[in-house]
């Protein structure tokens, strides 16, 4: 673990070394072109609604419903012939039936298949992230670096990257060497009914039990205790690989080694013991604990992409991914897309994905879970299952942006729509759009 | 794994030292269409994948921070 932090430490200290070396090699005037010619700005909207039996805030039962409308702006800028600075910022907002689950005894019926109307039911999600890159003066060597926050009312995440991309054979061929470090922190929040469990709590003699009565086992006594430490860190390191194989024919490789630490545990999310009597309050069932999950976990994941262009009206684009964890899940990911060009103008986007995984270790469905186990979660997105995803979009195209709004040319626009049904009871659909607009 | 990996890596190493597209040639391969990533209309489906799949990375998308998802 040491070893790697090390490791992603030195590649950015060799990155920004060699980013400000070159900055001086590339103090030669010579004819380039620029790396990108004007200001472009693309918005990115999207809107996506799932649901579900199965939501492992209560347990590993009850709706898994959620909607969420997100809105972003990506702004690239050309500072010079080489330099590019990208601002990407970013808001989420979402209402959700199972987070508002975390307290589900503020209204008048508790129960895990009905939403409560608590706080926690919605929430804001803002991102900015910063981007700079440098391209060299025969553009075969790019360095780039970022910076990123985001933030929610549980949540608090800052990250910083690098990337150094080398191109050879002729641009023919591309490696690239990428490393990203996050360091996040939690603001934990735990289900309602375990808070007076924590220590220093008031346990059975809360306001939460005088004012409901408990039925079923009435001696309800969870073993509950606060996480220590409520930060959490991801390290990745990545390569990429890409080739043109024939004039109407590339691919590339990409591997990512990712190394994540500290809470791990979503803290609101309900575990029910089989070997404990069961507790409720009208028709919710009172949480024995909130998921365990290690401190650690290390995940590798290569994938491959391949892409034809078969004629002047058919593109093929295909991927897949290979995925492994050390948490005992295993997943196969496999997608195509062809690219239908109608007119010069207008291109459709038929697509469908396959995804499956493996449990993890820790899983158990609902109410299976032993309480004398370290590990435990009823989380079903770390469950055995797998999915298909359909898709189908249509794209406007116009290189020569004669439509404006104010001094910005539209040089594209995007609409797709996506139904992803797993072969259990969740699925969701989402529909995204995008806007390209070029600085005159 | 890791073995099938550098086998993988020196085979695709070895297909490149015999093609070379010249730059009048990439007209189909500069298409829009052709990009080896994701569009970016696309990027918010994947950080959906991201938040619901065990699985990440290897994609272009996040691998890990910015969100207690995943």
């Amino acid at each position: 673990m040491n070893t790697l932090k090390y490791f992603l430490l030195i590649c950015f200290s060799l990155t920004s070394l060699v980013s400000f070396t070159q900055q001086t090699q590339d103090s030669i005037q010579v004819y380039k072109k620029r790396v990108l010619e004007t200001t472009e700005i693309d918005f990115l909207t999207s809107y996506y609604n799932q649901d579900g039996d199965n939501a492992a805030v209560s347990g590993g039962i009850g709706t898994e419903e959620l909607t969420d409308f997100t809105g972003r702006f990506v702004v690239s800028i050309p500072l010079n012939d080489d330099d590019i600075l990208i601002i990407d910022a970013g808001v989420s907002a979402y209402t959700s039936a199972s987070s508002s689950n975390i307290d589900p005894f503020d209204g008048d019926f508790a129960d895990p298949y009905q939403a409560s109307s608590g706080a926690s039911g919605s929430d804001l999600w803002a991102n900015f992230t910063g981007n700079y890159s440098h391209s060299s003066d025969d553009r075969n060597d790019i360095w780039s670096a970022k910076f990123s926050v985001s933030s929610e009312y549980d949540y608090f995440s800052v990250g910083v990257g690098g990337s150094y991309t080398k191109l050879f054979n002729k641009k023919n061929t591309e490696l690239s060497i990428n490393a990203n470090i996050f360091i996040d922190t939690w603001n934990a929040i735990y289900p309602r009914e375990l808070r007076p469990f924590a220590e220093g709590g008031d346990g059975l003699d809360d306001e939460l039990f005088k004012d409901n009565t408990i039925t079923g086992n009435t001696n309800y006594n969870p073993n509950f205790s606060e996480f220590d430490n409520e930060g959490r860190n991801s390290y990745s390191l990545g390569f990429g690989f890409s080739q043109i194989l024939h004039k109407n024919v590339q691919g590339s490789f990409a591997l990512d080694f990712i190394q994540q630490q500290g809470l791990l545990s979503t803290p609101f999310q309900r575990v029910y013991f089989s070997d404990v009597a069961d507790s409720f309050i009208d028709n919710f069932q009172l949480a024995d604990d909130v998921e365990q999950l290690p401190d650690t976990r290390f995940r590798v994941a290569i994938g491959g992409r391949l892409n034809w262009y078969l004629n002047e009206t058919f593109t093929l684009r295909t991927y897949y991914r290979y995925y492994y964890d050390d948490w005992g899940v295993t997943s196969h990911t496999a997608s195509i897309e062809v690219p239908i060009k109608i007119t010069d103008k207008f291109t459709l986007y038929p697509s469908y994905r396959f995804y499956n995984q493996t449990a993890a270790d820790y899983f158990n469905p609902y109410e299976a879970a032993l309480s004398t186990d370290e590990y435990y979660t009823s989380d079903y997105d770390l469950s055995e299952y797998s999915a298909n995803q359909f898709g189908i979009g249509a794209s406007y195209t116009d290189i020569f942006t004669k439509a404006h709004i104010w001094k910005f040319g539209i040089k594209s626009i995007d609409l797709k729509f996506y139904h992803y049904d797993r072969n259990t009871t969740f699925s969701s659909n989402i529909i995204t759009a995008g806007i390209k607009f070029v600085m005159d | 794994m890791i073995k099938r990996i550098s086998v993988l890596f020196l085979i695709t190493c070895f297909f490149s030292s015999c093609v070379v597209v010249k730059e009048y040639e990439k007209v189909n391969i500069n298409d829009p269409d052709m990009v080896l990533s994701e569009k970016k209309c696309d990027r918010n489906v994947t950080t959906m994948h991201s938040y619901r799949e065990a699985a990440v990375g290897a994609n272009g998308g996040k691998t890990g921070g910015g969100c207690g998802c995943n």
